[in-house]
């Protein structure tokens, strides 16, 4: 019983990072029809400037390793908006760069250009800050919290309250604002929309930020879990990518569904066959695509990218 | 001002040419010994680091008694960042290039099992002073001469130690083993089973996750349901980490034995101070374990505050110590000879021990299961593990 509460537990903590990620994929998609499926990458910068950012207030070289008395919960949140700006900021630099000259061309240019634009930011980073990973400790610190025999880290906890404030923040704004509005107005008809007045250009790179800025505030919020490394990216993302998939690309909601229920199937199917946790949530995507082609929240639609 | 250019150009070309000229005529008197190990990437980084501080340690102490033959040692540096492709080039160019007469690494298995017929074939000797994989000694066994030699730590011999401590330790006698899915890790647990066969135990569960996997409850569930209250591990000290975590999440502390990976800091930084002590692992060295390591120690340290893992210092320098033995007894470089040399040294003071004879035709690991011992970290520091359990294994227990 209490492996079974061990492993709800730990699937949703893994879950609500995949979840988090996933909802950088939903805005842009919402607004585009693309997204950037270097998104993976993007974690590499968010986690290493903030880390390196709290190593050089430390006085300590900016690829060091941070002592859990370095890091405040104040110092930590600075970090995290410097890594949610400076990543924001890149997703400007990859709007210019890998989407707008494929914007409306049709074709899959965008998918080739966005994952480049992440090979060369995550080569960037390990010029800057070598293969090597960084152990980050909590500021929340690390004890565990036990709810009937099952464990959870705060830093898990964090990340699951994130992403749900997160999830429900973008609803609001995509649902109940102007701005919503604007970006509803744009994904269903981009030159109806700039007839009417709405900048469709200030728009989309304004939704390219929001993502960006969104796998920064991963990247920083998953680093004491993983470590921060090049290589953080690698294996989430792709997951976070399936789950929003799962969920739904163009809802929050079921964005951080999708990685509530991967992390779930990941952990509960661990108890049964450590080696058999891929095989299901892979078929399980296949399964779902060919029932509910956008997704379990997606909205039904009949047209193909 | 054409006039003036070319007359620069001419001094240039001067200078650079009595360079030239005078470059061999130094090199000539010089003995170059070639260290090609990962000193920043893997898991394992940390090992190649103070590696190389002992091998330079040792480098300066021959040159302090007149060196070799006369002549002066230096080392040449080449770090491959865990990558195979980088590690094969450093070699190429080590041996074609700096012309050394030895090679001192890798840091990672991965990295020799690519490059080993490399030397081989060029003839130099390699002394693997990290790398712990069974077979970069076995490969060229049969060969007429085998070039690689080994003074560190072998997989097999510390999970024979690991499993002896394990036999001993548990209670229920139910061991089980956890390791990542890398080829290391599963290496690792095959030769577990084979050994824990010898002492007729078959391990009550076996278990496995992702290298970049950060959450082990589910597998360590398993563990706990069939009763495990030993568990071996063979993986790097990230993922042995993260196993560590696992366990203090489900509050389920079996005995945690893993691999001499756990010597490196990430074990501590990763998992905090506290809970990295709650697994032993095996080690050829600790800083405490005689007057000569102690001694070196004291030395790297005063030289690198932050030196890691002094374990694969002592071996770097005990590396370079029978190999200059070994030149010394040739009397050359020649590949040949010196091979021909470490595989019938005398007695050899090192740090880790005195070699005795260390090495002969079927004979290429200088240290064994019974270098062996076991250690623990203890307030940040990594210290020799002396329990009655530990003076309790005879060598019969050491099966492997």
């Amino acid at each position: 019983m209490t492996a079974i509460l061990q492993a709800l537990a730990s699937g949703l903590a893994l879950g609500a990072i995949y979840g988090l990620i996933a909802l950088g994929f939903n805005i842009t998609y919402a607004t585009t029809k693309t997204f950037n499926f270097g998104q993976g990458a993007f974690l590499v910068p968010g986690s290493l400037v903030g880390v390196s950012l709290l190593l050089l207030a430390a006085g300590k070289p900016h690829w060091g390793n941070l002592a859990p008395s370095e890091m405040t919960l104040f110092t930590y949140g600075l970090a995290t908006l410097a890594s949610v700006a400076i990543v924001g900021a890149i997703g400007i630099l990859l709007y210019y760069c890998a989407i707008k000259p494929f914007v409306g061309v049709g074709g899959l240019n965008w998918v080739l250009s966005t994952i480049g634009f992440g090979i060369i930011l995550q080569n960037t980073a390990l010029a800057i800050w070598g293969p090597a990973s960084i152990a980050v400790p909590s500021p929340l610190g690390n004890e565990v919290y036990r709810i009937a025999g099952a464990g959870i880290r705060p830093q898990e906890v964090l990340v699951a309250v994130v992403a749900i404030a997160v999830m429900v923040g973008l609803d609001f704004v995509i649902r109940r604002t102007r701005f919503g509005k604007a970006l509803r107005a744009v994904a269903f008809n981009p030159q109806a929309a700039a007839i009417v007045g709405i900048n469709v250009e200030k728009i989309v790179i304004i939704a390219f930020v929001i993502s960006s800025a969104l796998a920064g505030l991963a990247g920083i919020l998953i680093a004491p879990i993983t470590t921060a490394s090049v290589f953080i990216g690698l294996g989430v993302a792709l997951k976070a990518f399936s789950a929003a998939i799962v969920g739904g690309l163009t809802n929050a909601r079921g964005c951080v569904l999708g990685g509530f229920l991967l992390g779930l199937i990941e952990a509960l199917v661990g108890l049964w066959r450590a080696e058999m946790r891929e095989i299901t949530i892979f078929l399980l995507i296949i399964i779902v695509l060919v029932v509910r082609p956008s997704g379990l929240l997606g909205a039904r639609s009949v047209e193909k990218i | 001002m054409i006039n003036r250019i070319s007359r620069r150009a001419v001094g240039a070309l001067l200078v650079s040419t009595s360079l030239a000229f005078a470059l061999p005529a130094a090199a000539q008197n010089e003995i170059k010994i070639g260290y090609n190990a990962d000193q920043s990437a893997s898991g394992a980084a940390e090992l190649g680091l103070s590696g190389l501080y002992g091998f330079q340690a040792a480098i300066e102490d021959i040159n302090a008694k007149g060196g070799v033959l006369g002549r002066k040692l230096v080392g040449v540096i080449r770090d491959d960042a865990a990558s195979p492709p980088k590690s094969i080039q450093n070699m190429n160019e080590l041996i074609d290039n700096e012309k050394v007469a030895a090679v001192v690494g890798p840091t990672n298995s991965g990295n020799a099992l690519a490059w080993l017929h490399i030397p081989q074939q060029k003839k130099v000797p390699v002394v693997s002073h990290v790398a712990t994989a069974t077979d970069i000694t076995a490969r060229y066994a049969k060969e007429p001469q085998n070039y690689i030699f080994r003074v560190s730590m072998v997989d097999r011999e510390q999970l024979a130690l690991l499993a002896a401590y394990a036999v001993k330790a548990s209670k229920s006698k139910n061991i089980a083993i956890i390791a990542d899915t890398t080829g290391y890790g599963q290496a690792a647990t095959k030769d577990l089973q084979e050994i824990l066969a010898l002492h007729g135990i078959k391990p009550v569960a076996v278990e496995k996750f992702g290298p970049k996997d950060t959450d082990m409850t589910s597998q360590l569930a398993k563990l706990k349901a069939a009763g495990a209250d030993m568990v071996v591990t063979g993986s790097l000290a990230d993922a042995t980490a993260q196993v560590l975590k696992s366990m203090e999440k489900m509050d389920y502390y079996p005995g945690l034995l893993s691999t001499w990976g756990s010597i490196n800091t990430p074990l501590i930084n990763i998992a905090g101070a506290k809970l990295a002590e709650k697994t032993i692992f095996a080690a050829s060295t600790t800083e405490d374990a005689s007057d000569h390591a102690t001694a070196l120690h004291k030395r790297l340290i005063a030289k690198h505050p932050n030196m890691p893992a002094f374990v694969s210092a002592a071996q770097g320098y005990d590396a370079v110590m029978l190999i200059a033995a070994a030149i010394k007894q040739a009397g050359g470089t020649d590949g040949d000879k010196v091979q021909k040399a470490m595989e019938s040294l005398g007695e050899i003071q090192g740090i880790i021990k005195t070699y005795k004879k260390p090495f002969a035709k079927e004979q290429h690991e200088a240290l064994g299961v019974a270098d062996f011992h076991l250690a623990q970290w203890k307030d940040g520091r990594v210290v020799k593990l002396d329990n009655e359990i530990v003076k309790s294994l005879a060598a019969a227990d050491l099966k492997r």
